[in-house]
């Protein structure tokens, strides 16, 4: 037996020496992805173009500092939006393809009542002085928002206020139910501690306004519009009848007028609502009648959902013919009408149902129809090779210093985000201005766009982060679902309907840290990076590197064969797939 | 260390862009650590791996003969415990042609003795690095280059994991690559028990599917939200848990994204829903549950 033989010899075990490594298969590669972080549809619906998806992410993330100093570089005031926006967001969230939107107004409540709390300050990017003062007439939305953003871009700014306090419609029109006046204080408060100059009181006149001219760089005129717009008929002047805006701003400065019996509030929009709820706290009956239909009323939804709960009745597709006192009381007598075809702008268009009156016995009538600015100087100059019309609001060159048209003044949309927008888009518009002229203008506010509408960003307009995003929306079809579950949008907690009808008490209740969270981690972060890794995870080829120290994540093209799974895998769409050596 | 920020898997390979057997290994090796031998019958990652003297894997590998996934396991853990080494973990990683075929005496042979070692099989359901031959893992319906045209297979798929099961062996399981978690949790649990172990981890093949590459998750995915190939444990041939319960997704969906399966008509494909309602059944009773 020779099997020592086999023994002896050593076994030849082959060892590798080296690893793969060496292989650059990065050749293979015909497609090339990369990140791109895109637009999500709620911030380009966003008419100041919050970067939302990036909000709810640092919420997601409890950080709920960074969170807030997101919204307030778009928007200053975001406690004010969270409580009155009709939020287009949320009807363009790409959640509501899945289950329901999130929750994004609740959110930014929350963030804002959160930063108050805590006595938070905000740290924004500012820029450096430019030794240029600007005056803004009107503290309103759309004044303090032009107040906000020049002093972030360096201008020495005041606003001159006619009433005793500021705000403007916030503070005067809307009701404390919606917006209490503590909130609307602080939010002004922390415009102030920024440097902004307020002086309330200073009612500016024609000649005012003629003399700010030699005094400032820039005016902005934002003095909304007050005036209410008179129904035309008859015993329009007889006393019980009464304008919308005067009683909210007879209630909103402290008085309780009688409103006892029955109420007729004529009119659709916000203000005929607010008028019939507090009515309604006041002890009062209210009926809204409205010529059109309570679908076509341009209301807010939410809102007339909540005064109908609250027990205020609207009455539909009747038209006030005449008003007359009656028995120490009135007498309004309707007429009926009924759609025929469509108007220009989509909605029925109404026409009287035969000749068929209604009497309606009430005690009181307020007239909320619309309104017009309280002195004709205020309105805009009609359009010449002196002016420029922006989006949102209106530039004028015509008399020496430049003067920005904004808020409801510049016509368009008229709601309280759409005002906060217009002071924005000025404020851009005249920076631009002063850097380039006005030939720069167009192209500087271009740059800024979100996604493809009309709404500007701030960030992008310092060169922010955000600039690098591409202005593609992403859309459902985009999200990889895969990677969400079903979950219940918040029920956001409410004063019960009994309760409401008691006292001018908010309605909407404030909402804990935890569910907050929750509900933002229902967001889908559409087109935004927020780190799930997934890229760095099914990479079959370990060809994504994370730095650790910046959290960046890279593509090694060494090695990257180009298949296209960290693409397909990104469940928000923030990277993209393109030919190699293509554009 | 978390175990997901492991890597013990190097760029530079050449498996083919969106190859799942590639991911699977990944997330095998991350949950694994390195305190292992790895015994690789012949399969496309016996390419994978690299040619010699390049590896791809950062853990010692065996090379071995086709049929001998079972044996050569059993081997390296008796020389293992013969040096005393009771910590290194020695595992077979195969393909299903070597598992459900070629392999499967000896990997019968060595879970009846209940060899201390855990079985991987990688299923991409054919012999992808010959060149798609059939195998007794190719599901029913699907073209490969021995079914062609109106000769697509038309025989049921093996089902591997209750063969295995059948042996009462103390840990089985299926895995995907499209769920990394769950797939890494058996591994560490597989990891922790002695005796033979199981995992049948379902990897796509881009080339071998006629699916692009970038979907090979997606599908990969889908197969399980099909019940297709659902996720469960069965620990010492008895206890049965079904790790994922799908919404009901038609297994249509599954099937019009891949060109193996092109061929098939609506027909095929109602008998194809009822052959996987009565495996999601019949595993449903198993794990004593109801549908």
């Amino acid at each position: 037996m020779d099997s020592g033989v086999a023994f002896k010899r050593r076994l030849y075990m082959p060892r590798t020496s080296m690893t793969t490594e060496g292989n650059r298969t990065g050749s293979w590669r015909f497609l090339r992805p990369r990140y791109e972080e895109k637009t999500s549809p709620c911030s380009a619906a966003c008419p100041v173009g919050e970067d939302i998806p990036r909000v709810e992410m640092l919420v997601t993330q409890g950080a709920f500092k960074e969170a807030w100093e997101t919204i307030l570089l778009e928007n200053p005031l975001p406690g004010v939006c969270g409580r009155v926006c009709f939020h287009p967001c949320e009807g363009k969230c790409n959640r509501k393809d899945f289950d329901t939107p999130v929750a994004i107004h609740t959110l930014e409540r929350f963030l804002s009542d959160t930063a108050f709390r805590n006595e938070t300050k905000p740290v924004l990017p500012r820029r450096p002085p430019t030794g240029k003062r600007v005056a803004v007439v009107g503290s309103g939305p759309a004044g303090l928002s032009a107040a906000w953003f020049l002093t972030i871009l360096g201008y020495e700014c005041d606003v001159l206020e006619a009433m005793e306090e500021a705000g403007g419609l916030l503070r005067w029109g809307i009701p404390e139910y919606r917006l209490p006046r503590s909130e609307l204080q602080r939010e002004i408060g922390r415009i102030v501690d920024e440097g902004v100059r307020i002086h309330t009181g200073e009612r500016v006149k024609k000649e005012r306004f003629e003399e700010l001219r030699t005094r400032y760089d820039a005016l902005l005129l934002g003095c909304g519009l007050w005036k209410n717009r008179p129904l035309g008929i008859s015993g329009e002047d007889v006393p019980g009848v009464e304008d919308g805006l005067t009683f909210l701003r007879r209630v909103r400065g402290g008085e309780r007028p009688a409103v006892g019996g029955v109420n007729a509030i004529i009119g659709g929009g916000n203000t005929a609502v607010d008028v019939a709820r507090s009515v309604v706290r006041l002890g009062g009956e209210a009926v809204i009648v409205y010529r059109r239909r309570r679908e076509d009323m341009p209301a807010f939804f939410e809102e007339i959902e909540g005064a109908l709960e609250e027990g205020v009745e609207i009455k539909e597709l009747l038209a006030p013919s005449s008003i007359a006192a009656r028995n120490g009381g009135l007498v309004l007598t309707l007429r009926r009408m009924m759609i025929e075809g469509k108007d220009k702008d989509g909605r029925g268009r109404i026409v009287p149902a035969g000749t068929e009156t209604l009497s309606l016995e009430v005690a009181r009538v307020f007239v909320a129809t619309g309104a017009d600015t309280a002195e004709t100087w205020h309105l805009p100059p009609a359009g010449n090779d002196k002016t420029i019309r922006l989006s949102r609001c209106l530039l004028s060159f015509e008399e020496g210093v430049p003067v920005a048209y904004v808020g409801d003044l510049a016509g368009g949309d008229l709601n309280v985000t759409a005002a906060i927008a217009s002071g924005k888009e000025a404020v851009m518009a005249l920076d631009s201005y002063f850097k380039g002229g006005c030939g720069t203008i167009l192209e500087d506010l271009s740059s800024c766009r979100v996604g493809d509408g009309t709404s500007l960003s701030m960030e992008i307009y310092l060169g922010g982060a955000r600039k690098a995003r591409s202005r593609h929306v992403v859309t459902y079809e985009e999200i990889n679902t895969d990677y969400f579950s079903f979950e219940p949008r918040i029920t956001q907690p409410r004063l019960l309907p009994d309760e409401r009808r008691l006292s001018f008490d908010e309605i909407e209740m404030k909402l804990s840290a935890g569910t907050a969270m929750r509900e933002a981690g229902r967001c889908f972060n559409c087109g935004i990076c927020n780190g799930c890794d997934n890229c760095w995870l099914y990479c079959p080829d370990v060809a994504v590197i994370r730095q650790r120290r910046s959290g960046e994540r890279l593509i090694d093209y060494n090695y990257c064969k180009g298949c296209g799974l960290c693409v397909v895998e990104c469940p928000r769409n923030a990277m993209a797939l393109e030919e190699e050596g293509g554009s | 260390m978390e175990a997901a920020d492991r890597e013990l898997m190097c760029s530079g390979h050449v498996g083919c862009p969106g190859c799942g057997a590639t991911i699977a290994m990944r997330f095998f090796l991350k949950a694994l650590g390195e305190k292992a031998v790895m015994v690789l019958p012949a399969c496309c990652w016996s390419v994978i791996a690299g040619p010699f003297p390049q590896s791809s894997i950062k853990i010692p590998v065996i090379h071995a003969a086709f049929e001998t996934g079972g044996a050569t396991a059993t081997g390296v853990r008796a020389a293992l415990d013969m040096r005393g080494d009771t910590e290194t973990t020695v595992v077979t990683w195969a393909g299903d042609g070597g598992t459900f075929d070629i392999g499967f005496q000896a990997l019968s042979g060595a879970v009846e003795r209940n060899e201390d070692f855990i079985y991987v099989c990688y299923d991409n359901e054919a012999y992808m690095n010959t060149g798609i031959q059939r195998s007794s893992s190719t599901p029913y319906g699907a073209w490969t280059t021995t079914t062609t045209g109106s000769d697509w297979k038309k025989l049921r798929k093996k089902n591997i994991v209750e063969a295995l099961v059948a042996h009462r062996i103390p840990y089985a399981a299926t895995a995907n690559i499209a769920f990394p978690e769950d797939l890494m949790r058996k591994v560490k649990k597989a990891k922790a028990v002695k005796g033979s172990r199981f995992i049948h981890v379902f990897a796509s093949c881009p080339t071998g599917w006629r699916i692009p590459s970038e979907m090979s998750v997606k599908i990969a995915r889908m197969a399980v939200q099909t019940n297709i190939f659902p996720l469960y444990e069965v620990e010492d041939g008895v206890r049965y848990t079904i790790n994922y319960k799908p919404r009901e997704y038609l297994v249509r969906e599954y099937f019009k994204l891949q060109g193996r399966f092109r061929h098939l008509s609506d027909a095929d494909l109602d008998a194809i829903q009822e052959m996987v309602d009565e495996d999601w059944h019949l595993l449903l009773r198993k794990a004593g549950e109801r549908a």
